[in-house]
């Protein structure tokens, strides 16, 4: 029987921009620590065997290798650690980088923890840093931004699907009155307002379609969270745990326009796939997490996910790579995916409500899901409007690039 | 005689348009803040460094660029053709063959666009910015640059466009050397809802820009 990989804890710092108190990430990832420790109480440092740091940009920190700050603040030295980058998909490449390592028997207790401080440089400048994630030589200067290339991938897509402005918009709405319910998500400490559909379509022009409220935040957080062997998953969290059964993580090009007659998507989807509209990265790594997990019709058998919301534009392209539906737009104006319909996404309130601190932001949506399928919403948020109840089934997707990395994984309750 | 793994490229022709405000500061300490209650301070830090970008086989690309040639490559096992250029070829049953430089026809078509009304800190004073992928006539990739010579809201799926480059004692060896115009013969279709949409979500942007210093 292959080894099964379990989450037993974990917790995020507030995620906020600017002055907050919570600026030092070694004392952050202390918090958080400490968060996971109060909620199981049997947990101790001294069981872990690896640690795996999760940080995209050291532009932001201005300081390389922080993960060594941070991991002997934490009292771990002796305890082998490394860290992963891997864009906006760096929390999911460390998830699935600590959840190898238990499989494979060599590590039992593997702590990740996932930050970055974007709130080192202003928002422009933040904008293009994260933008030298595009292929320099050929993008940057043109576009200069990400939510540029987004716009023109979401721009064919919507048209192509009949998705319009409002449809979209309705999914910005939702995870920032999800994040509402939510004290540590930035939407809530600072904009801190319920907003409508009229209030996306009127906010400022970023990149036609999307426009300022379409986007997620930039965000200073730290997040950690504990995975194990279920041996050591039924000593500390015998009630709580949840497992790991599905993993997936595939990859596509940098520059958008090179997918659209690339061979390796030829091969496997056909001529036409995924053009510059679908991100077949989440396709391919949603199939590899299905097939593991035994998901054969995933709007059945998944009860909600925390999903990778950069743009409101490409959580609805998630929707329709993860097979969810073939018609997006109806699957939007039916609200499925709402609190009240049969698959919410992002109760936590994603990365438009609850923040993207790109290194932590895949382990945020983890430690969301997991609290859904172990109970502690109620005690995590502010109330139990955001929990979904009677969760058995949770689906988790990191995202980067132009669709460049995308991970997707399949939680259970145990 | 120390043997060498490749032959030393000999630079003779140079080439300076640094402008008066860039400079290498290397790591400055210029301020910092504490709060009232003395409990916590920020500081600033400025940090200027030059970077060298080695081109080196990808250099046809750039030097095309200051020609006003938009250059892409060929396999010669396949005969699959790209711009952005690749020196091996991207089919695996190629083995990572290496291509050949081709000059390409200066014609594209419009794969999808968007009009930008924010952009990184560099590139704020040029807004709005059309931005297009387009696909050379023959090539299997779409390349990502500004359509100019069109009000924003014109641009469409498909349209035909031309490459044309800036003056040439302007350029600089980078992509932003050439930008796309529509075709000749090409004629924006009548005002719709969306492009009403678009010229809506875009007057305010002329507004900002001329608000920048």
């Amino acid at each position: 029987m292959p080894r099964k990989v379990c989450i037993v804890g974990g917790a995020t710092t507030p995620f906020d921009y600017g002055p907050t108190g919570f600026e030092s990430i070694e004392g952050g990832a202390a918090e958080c620590v400490k968060e996971t420790m109060q909620d199981i109480p049997e947990f101790s440092l001294r069981d872990i065997d690896l640690m795996i740091y999760s940080h995209f940009s050291v532009h932001f920190g201005h300081q390389l290798s922080a993960e060594w700050i941070i991991h002997d603040h934490l009292g771990l030295v002796g305890i082998p650690h490394y860290r992963v980058e891997n864009g906006g998909n760096t929390g999911g490449s460390a998830l699935y980088a600590a959840a190898l390592a238990i499989k494979s028997g060599k590590h039992d207790v593997v702590g990740v923890i996932g930050w970055e401080t974007m709130d080192s440089v202003s928002q422009s400048q933040g904008s293009e840093f994260i933008a030298l994630a595009s292929d320099t030589r050929y993008e940057l200067l043109v576009g200069g931004i990400y939510p540029i290339y987004y716009a023109a991938m979401a721009n064919k897509w919507m048209k192509e699907n009949n998705v319009t402005e409002e449809d979209v918009a309705s999914i910005a709405v939702k995870n920032r009155n999800n994040a509402m319910d939510n004290p540590k998500a930035q939407w809530y400490r600072n904009e801190h307002r319920y907003i409508s559909v009229e209030d996306v379509l009127n906010s400022r022009l970023i990149s036609y379609p999307i426009k300022k409220y379409d986007c997620c935040l930039m965000t200073r957080g730290v997040a950690f969270i504990l995975l194990c062997s279920e041996e050591y998953a039924k000593k500390v969290n015998p009630d709580g745990y949840v497992t790991i059964d599905g993993m997936g993580l595939s990859s596509c090009t940098i520059r958008a326009g090179d997918r659209i007659n690339f061979p390796g998507w030829v091969e496997r989807y056909g001529v036409g796939y995924p053009d510059m509209t679908e991100f077949a990265a989440c396709r391919d790594s949603a199939e590899k997490a299905y097939k593991m997990a035994d998901i054969e019709n995933p709007i059945k058998q998944i009860d909600f996910g925390e999903i990778h919301d950069a743009f409101s534009t490409s959580e609805a392209q998630i929707y329709k790579a993860l097979g969810l539906t073939d018609n997006v737009a109806q699957f939007l104006r039916d609200e499925r995916t709402h609190m009240h319909g049969d698959i919410p996404m992002n109760p936590g309130g994603g990365l438009m409500g609850y923040g993207h601190p790109v290194g932590a932001t895949g382990i945020m949506s983890a430690i969301e899901a997991f609290y859904q399928l172990s109970g502690l919403i109620p005690k995590k948020h502010l109330s139990s409007k955001t929990e979904v109840k009677d969760a058995e089934c949770g689906i988790v997707n990191s995202h980067a690039g132009t669709g460049t990395s995308i991970s997707n994984f399949i939680l259970r309750r145990s | 005689m120390k043997k060498k793994f490749a032959e030393q490229p000999k630079f003779t022709e140079k080439k300076e348009y640094r402008p008066k405000d860039v400079k290498e500061t290397g790591l400055v300490f210029v301020g910092h803040e504490i709060s009232e209650d003395r409990k916590v301070i920020n500081q600033f830090l400025h940090y200027d460094q030059l970077y060298t970008i080695r081109h080196g086989w990808n250099s046809p690309f750039f030097i095309g660029l200051l020609e006003g040639k938009i250059m892409g490559t060929r396999c010669p096992k396949c005969g699959d053709v790209w711009v952005p250029p690749r020196t091996h070829c991207w089919n695996l049953d190629c083995k990572l063959e290496r291509t050949e430089w081709v000059e390409m026809p200066k014609r594209a078509k419009v794969h999808t666009w968007t009009v930008a009304g924010w952009s990184g800190r560099s590139s704020l004073k040029r807004l709005p910015i059309v931005l297009v992928y387009a696909i050379f006539e023959g090539s299997k990739v779409a390349i990502a640059n500004e359509l100019k010579g069109i009000d924003p809201w014109d641009v469409e799926f498909n349209m035909p466009v031309r490459a044309e480059f800036i003056p040439k004692e302007e350029r600089k060896g980078i992509i932003t050397d050439f930008y796309f115009v529509p075709d000749d013969g090409w004629k924006p279709s009548p005002m719709n809802e969306e492009k009403k949409r678009i010229k809506k979500l875009v007057e305010p942007v002329y507004e900002w820009v001329k608000t920048l210093k």
